[in-house]
């Protein structure tokens, strides 16, 4: 269908729309003609990735000079994957109708692993081929370097420079160390747009929300106050898996600082070397680093290159200090920074420290001051390029020293250093760790907003949207979140508080072990597994508490029970058997037996893997997830946030709790045609502070009648909703309700009511 | 005969058999045995005649080797040959005890299909009574009219037939109970052995391999029992379990399910994530140690549950698509095994493709191009949530059918011209129906009962069973013809006479029963 989204002719390959599909282009189309950022909420499966292609290829064709670039960040490979093939469909659609040669470039990069054909010959042929027009998918990457002989990752990141599409993951804009490498020469013009995928829920709202800092102090007290707690907590939420937080967070080993101890000695040998046969070289790096970093500094002000947070703008104005200028120098240099780092690894018990602290500790014991420190990173990148040392991965340890080193002393704020001398499981085994944290991973992202000309953040729950700009400190253009209109009730949430014996459920520490909860925990699945059809996903708060709940399931009799009805899978800690368990899950449902996969909030199933249709009739969140409190990292991180936004720990742990219960049993509803059941088996959800954190669309639909309800009466409820969901629904029951034709669309009454979409927020 | 082409397994000489000096032939579908000079058996065995073999025991003078057939007849060879009788003896006796299990199983499996026909079929196995456990022919005869059906109609009927699957629960059900003294009872049916063997084929092979020469079966299954194997969650404490090695072969049967990795991308967790971080970077602390030293027994033993479950699901799922794509499956194995691992990037997008186009797929933004159905028009849809669910019958049409059947009627009910010259004349049409109505004159004789309410139904039951019988009887009397064999010929004239004086007499005798009783 063609449609005309304010002036604009957009292709849109389907024969009907969603009405906030149609309001969605809308509001970007506003965003890119503004030339800025723009944060847009729409829950999963209404068609977002799909409104997002059509809208900006729409726009790349119309103003090609306006927008030269797309560059879609997603998180997982199965997504970038999808993401790519709706591409194609666009395409193929846009050849149809128009029935001229398109010579739009669009591709997919992934990391080498998932691109390489030749794992036993490296091959960098290919390197400086144009690829022809067209939709490259990393199949198709890899077919064609076959064929050519050329090498599909080398051939990809040389294509990204000149591609009208590139479709990639977070970490190559992200991560300092691979956008360095992958990303640094992207045009300016360059819409940007992270999406959440679609399946990774939350994530990128995490990631984003967590970069919170000083805007937010900035707040008029009144204001501040105004504040709902969970609004606040919303902005704030972290994950352990963030990837601005990863990639700017440094774990430091003793196996570490062996291997560096390696790398530095190696690095001394071949200074010796060159210096007996090629002292002019050397020589001429150290006139380079008189000079300093002017060229780093040159492109950096006129806008060629995305910034390094990892390179501060400090040391890029100044030349590289006296004391590590020649190479032996900073050999020793190294050295002695690393004796350093040996003495503190030797610690008995465990110390957590701010990144000054730790700066005056070494200066008082080593004499090493900030400065050399700082610029540590960028002197050892150029003294393996003067060594021409070709394989930098065996100089991993050093390279991640080095780096330690830039950051610890470059920001005195927003990060934690700990150091454990042994893990907390076995305090007998001497295994001493230096964490440096990230805690603020805006640091990360900044160089992103400053670079492009529009970043678009895109997720199925951003709300409260208003509070972005001010928390990420960048002026969007529009801000909007749009509802998804259903033209039935396909989601049934129900509480569960009690057993048929009418004691308490809850997964709390007190009755972890009770054996009256578990039993009723397993009658709760073992009637559901009854009345549900087809999969039944169940979350447990922790591997190890599921563990001994099915253990102790087991002894009672109740898997076995549960077996005359549905087979049973269960997610261990090994992602290949998790794997093969999930595909025997789904093929089990595929062939009408049925199953049930037992799963943990916060794993790899949890994060990545949906449950569509009959993979996921019903969701049981077992307990309320609490995260693991005992770390010494996640302290250091609730303490941060209680010391700069004054919240409170236990608000933030329920925020994060509830997050991640929503995140689990939304993986049961990917859409329209979806139906599924959402059962909290935790009596702590019917409180209105646990419930009242829930995302919009779930909690609408939770009515005091299933608040507080036994096993029986849930699975009679189940029971209804059921059967009325099983019958047919067909497209003339959505139609000019929940789904367009052209026709409808244009109506003026239907526009009025999309007009109304957006702004239900 | 047949057995020129027959293979020749083995060849003995010199073995004695009712003290005469033969040979000894073990051949691919039969035991046989001739006398010296002479090259003819005068003895020779089906295999799957052959209930079991008894062997003497060791270190005995004589050595012989018994066969008991299932008649209960026996034959014993006795082993002549001075310097190699025992290794002759040893050859023979290992050959049959390959040999044996598989015919055991193709007797059994014939047995097994007679007893699941009579099962299903209640008018045949009344029949089956009738006529073969009152003598009126013999078993063989009954059945082999029928396996000849059986077996030519067995490869149409299985095909079509779906292959049952086994309960995920087989397990739950031989939950022991205690005997009062200190003791377990399991409840072992065919059925459950035969799930056990589907699941876990290696307890299957343990079986065969040691019933019944080493174990009995009951032993057999009370080691099984008692196994670790059995219960995974008490930790393997020694090896002399002979269930030890198939816990072993499972945790390589799931090891090689694992590397074999995971079709659909999509669940590929290994594959998911696309991260670059490097080691010693991020947050996330190292995994806590999953090695097996580390671990308490309750935490290892929590996780040998764990496994056996995700083990054993697929096991169950697997025996039931298991048999049909065995040879192809054996296929791919192999080609997988020495095929690199480019051929399987080159198997892998067709699948990969689909999966990707099923989840970017919307099916309602989409032109529906299904065949129309009819929606369910439920009056008060309460009562369909809550209401019993009644036992449907199992043909059923398509809406697709249904449709089509009423715009048929619809069709032919707009087309309909009555044809009124052909009618009778309304006179003898009322003439016909005053007739033929109660009281009418064709009428009169008939007794305003019907008969069937006149008869009890006990008399209606068993005169249906005879007219069956007898109906069989005259099946196989008339299958006789034309006589073209000698065999039809004898069977006409000899006994199928008798069964049908048999039969008759059998009638004969009921009606004098009934009169007897009557009066």
């Amino acid at each position: 269908m063609k449609l005309n989204i304010d002036g604009l002719l957009v292709y849109f390959p389907y024969d009907y729309i969603y009405p906030e599909q149609y309001s969605y282009m809308l509001e970007l189309k506003r965003t890119l003609d503004a030339k800025g950022h723009g944060v847009l909420e729409m829950p999963s499966g209404t068609g977002k990735t799909i409104s997002l292609l059509s809208l900006i290829v729409a726009y790349q064709r119309a103003f090609p000079l306006e927008v030269t670039k797309l560059i879609y960040c997603s998180r997982t490979v199965p997504e970038i994957e999808k993401v790519v093939e709706e591409l194609r469909k666009l395409m193929e659609f846009y050849a149809k109708e128009t029935e001229e040669v398109n010579n739009f470039l669009a591709l997919a990069l992934s990391s080498r692993k998932n691109l390489c054909i030749h794992p036993e010959e490296f091959d960098a042929v290919g390197r400086q081929v144009p690829l022809p027009a067209g939709v490259y998918n990393l199949d198709d990457l890899k077919d064609l370097g076959r064929r050519k002989g050329w090498c599909p990752y080398y051939l990809a990141r040389y294509s990204i420079l000149h591609a009208n599409i590139v479709v990639y993951s977070y970490h190559y804009l992200l991560d300092p160390k691979i956008a360095d490498l992958v990303s640094k020469e992207l045009a300016k013009k360059s819409v940007v747009v992270f999406d959440e995928a679609h399946n990774i829920g939350k994530d990128l709202q995490r990631l984003w929300l967590s970069g919170m800092s000083e805007p937010f102090l900035a707040f008029p007290e009144g204001l501040k106050k105004d504040f709902k707690m969970s609004k606040r907590l919303e902005k704030l939420l972290f994950s352990t898996d963030n990837v601005c937080i990863d990639s700017m967070s440094v774990n430091i080993t003793r196996r570490t600082l062996d291997r560096c101890q390696n790398n530095v000695d190696t690095l001394q040998n071949t200074i010796q070397r060159i210096k007996e046969t090629d002292a002019a070289k050397l020589r001429e790096e150290y006139r380079r680093l008189v000079e300093g970093l002017k060229e780093a500094n040159v492109a950096r002000e006129t806008d060629v290159y995305l910034a390094n947070p990892v390179l501060p703008d400090e040391i890029l104005k100044e030349a590289v200090p006296g004391s590590i200028r020649t190479a032996e120098h900073f050999v020793g240099f190294l050295r002695r920074f690393l004796e350093y780092l040996k003495s503190r690894l030797r610690v008995q018990h465990v110390v957590q420290e701010s990144a000054p602290q730790f700066l005056k500790d070494i200066f008082d014991k080593v004499c090493i001051d900030r400065k050399p420190l700082r610029f540590c990173a960028e002197r050892l990148q150029s003294l393996l390029r003067t060594l021409e040392i070709t394989d930098i991965s065996d100089f991993s340890a050093v390279t991640l020293i080095s780096n330690f080193a830039t950051l610890v002393s470059t920001y005195s704020q927003g990060f934690t250093i700990i150091i454990e001398p042994f893990e907390d499981r076995t305090p007998t085994i001497a295994n001493p760790v230096l964490h440096f944290s990230c805690m603020d991973p805006s640091i990360a992202i900044k160089p992103v907003f400053q670079r492009f000309q529009s970043v678009i953040i895109t997720s199925g729950t951003l709300s409260p949207v208003d509070i972005y700009p001010r928390i990420l400190d960048f002026r969007p253009v529009t801000m909007a979140s749009f509802t998804m209109t259903l033209a039935r009730t396909c989601l049934c949430p129900l509480i569960v508080g009690r057993g048929n014996d009418q004691v308490a459920l809850s997964s709390k520490f007190e009755t972890r072990e009770d054996f009256a909860v578990i039993r009723n925990y397993g009658n709760l699945l073992l009637e559901m597994s009854a009345v549900v059809p087809d999969g039944i996903v169940a979350f447990f708060t922790s591997y190890v508490y599921m563990e001994n709940i099915v253990a102790s399931w087991y002894e009672q009799g109740i898997l076995e029970n549960i077996q005359r009805n549905k087979l049973i899978f269960i997610e261990t800690q090994d992602a290949a058997e998790t794997s093969m368990a999930l595909e025997k899950y789904q093929e089990a449902c595929e062939n009408g037996r049925g199953a049930i996969l037992l799963s943990v909030a916060r794993g790899k199933v949890s994060e990545g893997i949906d449950f569509v249709h009959h993979f996921g009739r019903a969701v049981i969140m077992f307990g309320v997830p609490y995260v693991y409190t005992q770390s010494r990292i996640l302290k250091a991180r609730l303490e941060y946030l209680r010391d700069q936004f004054q919240i409170r720990e236990n608000d933030f742990l329920t925020f994060d709790a509830m997050r991640h219960a929503a995140q689990c049993v939304g993986r049961a509803i990917r859409g329209k045609t979806d139906y599924g059941l959402m059962i909290f088996a935790d009596k702590r959800y019917a409180r209105a502070d646990k419930r009242g954190k829930l995302p919009r669309w779930i909690q609408e639909h939770i009515n005091d009648g299933s608040l507080n309800l036994t096993v029986d009466e849930a699975v009679q409820l189940s029971k209804h909703f059921l059967r009325q969901m099983a019958q047919p629904f067909s497209q003339v029951d959505q139609l000019g309700l929940s789904l367009l034709t052209l026709e409808q669309l244009e109506s003026p009454e239907m526009l009025k009511k999309i007009a109304q979409i957006a702004h239900q927020t | 005969m047949a057995s020129l082409s027959e293979e020749v397994l083995l060849v003995v000489k010199k073995v004695r058999q009712k003290k005469q000096d033969g040979t000894l032939y073990l051949m691919a579908e039969r035991i046989a045995w001739g006398p010296e000079g002479k090259d003819r058996f005068t003895v020779s065995h089906s295999y799957s005649d052959i209930r079991c073999q008894k062997i003497s025991p060791d270190g005995k003078a004589k050595v012989q080797l018994q066969l008991v057939l299932h008649t209960g007849e026996s034959t014993t060879f006795h082993f002549a040959n001075e310097s190699t009788s025992r290794k002759d003896w040893e050859a023979a006796k290992e050959l049959l005890q390959q040999l044996l299990p598989k015919f055991k199983k193709k007797a059994n499996k014939e047995l097994e299909e007679k007893n699941k026909m009579l099962q299903e079929d209640p008018v045949l196995f009344q029949l089956y009574k009738d006529l073969v456990v009152s003598q009126v022919i013999s078993a063989e005869e009954f059945w082999a009219n029928r396996l000849g059906g059986i077996n030519n109609g067995e490869s149409a009927a299985c095909e079509n037939k779906q292959e049952v699957g086994i309960s995920g629960a087989f397990l739950a059900d031989i939950r022991p109970q205690t005997d009062g003294c200190n003791g377990l009872r399991y409840n072992l049916t065919a059925d459950i052995i035969e799930s056990i063997f589907r699941t876990y084929p290696a307890v299957k092979q343990k079986y065969k391999e040691n019933v019944p020469h080493n174990l009995t079966e009951k032993e057999f299954w009370t080691r099984f029992f008692q196994s670790h194997y059995f219960h995974r969650d008490r930790i393997s404490t020694g090896t002399q379990d002979i269930f030890s090695e198939c816990a072993r072969q499972d945790e390589k049967g799931l090891k090689s399910l694992v590397t074999q990795g995971v079709k659909n991308p999509m669940v590929d967790l290994l594959s998911l994530e696309d991260k670059t971080l490097d080691e010693g970077y991020g947050i996330s602390s190292a995994l806590p140690s999953t090695s097996h030293a580390s671990r308490t027994v309750k935490e290892s033993s929590n996780f040998a549950i764990i496994k056996r479950f995700n083990h054993h699901s697929a096991m169950v799922l697997a025996a039931g698509s298991r048999k049909r794509d065995v040879p192809a499956d054996q296929a791919s194995e192999t080609s997988s095994t020495d095929g690199n691992s480019r051929d399987s990037d080159f198997f892998q997008p067709p699948l990969k493709k689909v999966k990707l186009q099923e989840a970017i797929e919307y099916e309602d933004l989409q032109q529906e191009n299904r065949p129309k159905t009819v929606a369910l028009n439920l009056k008060k849809s309460d009562r369909y949530a809550h209401g019993p669910v009644p036992l449907q019958s199992q043909q059923y049409t398509t809406s697709q059918d249904i449709i089509n059947s009423v715009n048929y009627i619809k069709h032919e009910m707009s087309n309909y011209k009555p044809n009124l010259t052909q009618v009778l004349s309304s006179a003898a049409a009322s003439s016909a129906i005053a007739a033929l109505s109660p009281g009418g004159v064709l009428m009169q004789q008939v007794a305003q009962q019907a008969i069937n309410q006149m008869v009890p139904t006990e008399i209606q039951a068993e005169l249906k069973h005879l007219y069956v019988a007898a109906g069989e009887l005259l099946r196989h009397f008339w299958t006789c013809f034309p006589v073209n064999t000698a065999f039809l010929e004898e069977k006409l004239t000899g006994h199928l006479e008798c069964m049908l004086q048999a039969a008759y007499s059998k009638f004969h005798i009921w009606q004098t029963r009934r009169m007897m009783r009557k009066t």
